[in-house]
């Protein structure tokens, strides 16, 4: 995995506006910067810095053919964060199978022996 | 805003939280979970291996332990225990580490420099009719976040947006 792009990514993710943005664009398709403006109490300047940074780290794309530049969600970098915690839980709940295996072993054996563990 | 690990700072938006339902007594489990001899056979993914492991099971003590893939490649982990209340709870700290006990940085096992030097679990054993439910926390944010100075809410928002991946 490209450390450099997660980078970018945690750091594009790491502010709550952004995650916003990226929320809304999401579940809302492509959307303006006035309209991602919306709801935040921002300027449109400052909205535009948070698009430039998720341009940047590649989260989002910006259309060129209207003057509004629609904005729209890029798939690329946040499956690759979501893979990076995706490894974490998988490697738990093989961990946690397995357990739930050797604690069913532990237990015949103690009830063939009468052993204690 | 600075998060130097304190359980009590922690937010659970940060967390990977595990629970499942294990058909044994607490006390099996939480032995299962706490003595080299048992953990070494569960510990790892499937088809991994745990050639060492030693646990000084008290607050301050220290837990090592070397995996090894299907292929034969070896990661050591250390972690330190913060709390140790039998047989309902461990807390430990969990850091990438080498042989010798030694903390080593992620990326010495290619994992990615945002993921910090040491991450938090928090381990609960709760006894339910015989059976026993166990709560894994992992806690960790990356470094990127911290500077940031916004940290929480990033496990949401990936675990989110992965759901709207997983659409698209």
């Amino acid at each position: 995995m490209p450390t450099d792009t997660l980078h970018s990514t945690f750091a594009a993710l790491a502010d709550p506006t952004r995650r916003a943005i990226l929320a809304r664009l999401a579940s809302g398709g492509e959307a303006s910067v006035k309209e991602l403006a919306e709801p935040f109490e921002m300027t449109l300047p400052a909205v535009s810095k948070h698009l430039k940074v998720l341009e940047r780290a590649g989260l989002i794309s910006r259309g060129r053919e209207a003057q509004s530049r629609p904005c729209r969600l890029e798939a690329g970098p946040l499956r690759e964060v979501s893979d990076w915690v995706e490894q974490y839980r998988r490697f738990w709940e093989q961990s946690f199978d397995r357990l739930d295996d050797y604690l069913h072993e532990l237990r015949r054996g103690e009830n063939e022996d009468g052993e204690q563990w | 805003m600075a998060n130097n690990g304190d359980p009590n700072t922690k937010r659970p938006e940060q967390e990977l939280v595990i629970t499942r339902v294990f058909g044994a007594p607490r006390e099996l489990v939480f032995k299962a979970w706490t003595e080299p001899e048992h953990f070494v056979h569960w510990w790892g993914p499937k088809g991994y291996t745990t050639p060492f492991c030693t646990i000084d099971l008290r607050p301050g003590g220290i837990m090592h332990q070397c995996m090894r893939s299907p292929e034969g490649r070896e990661v050591w982990t250390k972690g330190v225990f913060r709390e140790v209340v039998v047989p309902e709870r461990i807390v430990l700290t969990d850091s990438f580490a080498d042989a010798e006990g030694n903390v080593v940085s992620p990326t010495h096992y290619g994992m990615s420099p945002e993921w910090p030097l040491e991450t938090l679990l928090t381990v609960t054993f709760d006894e339910q009719a015989g059976e026993t439910k166990v709560t894994l926390r992992h806690a960790g944010i990356p470094s990127g976040a911290e500077r940031d100075g916004a940290q929480q809410g990033w496990v949401e928002t990936v675990d989110r947006l992965a759901e709207y991946l997983a659409q698209a």
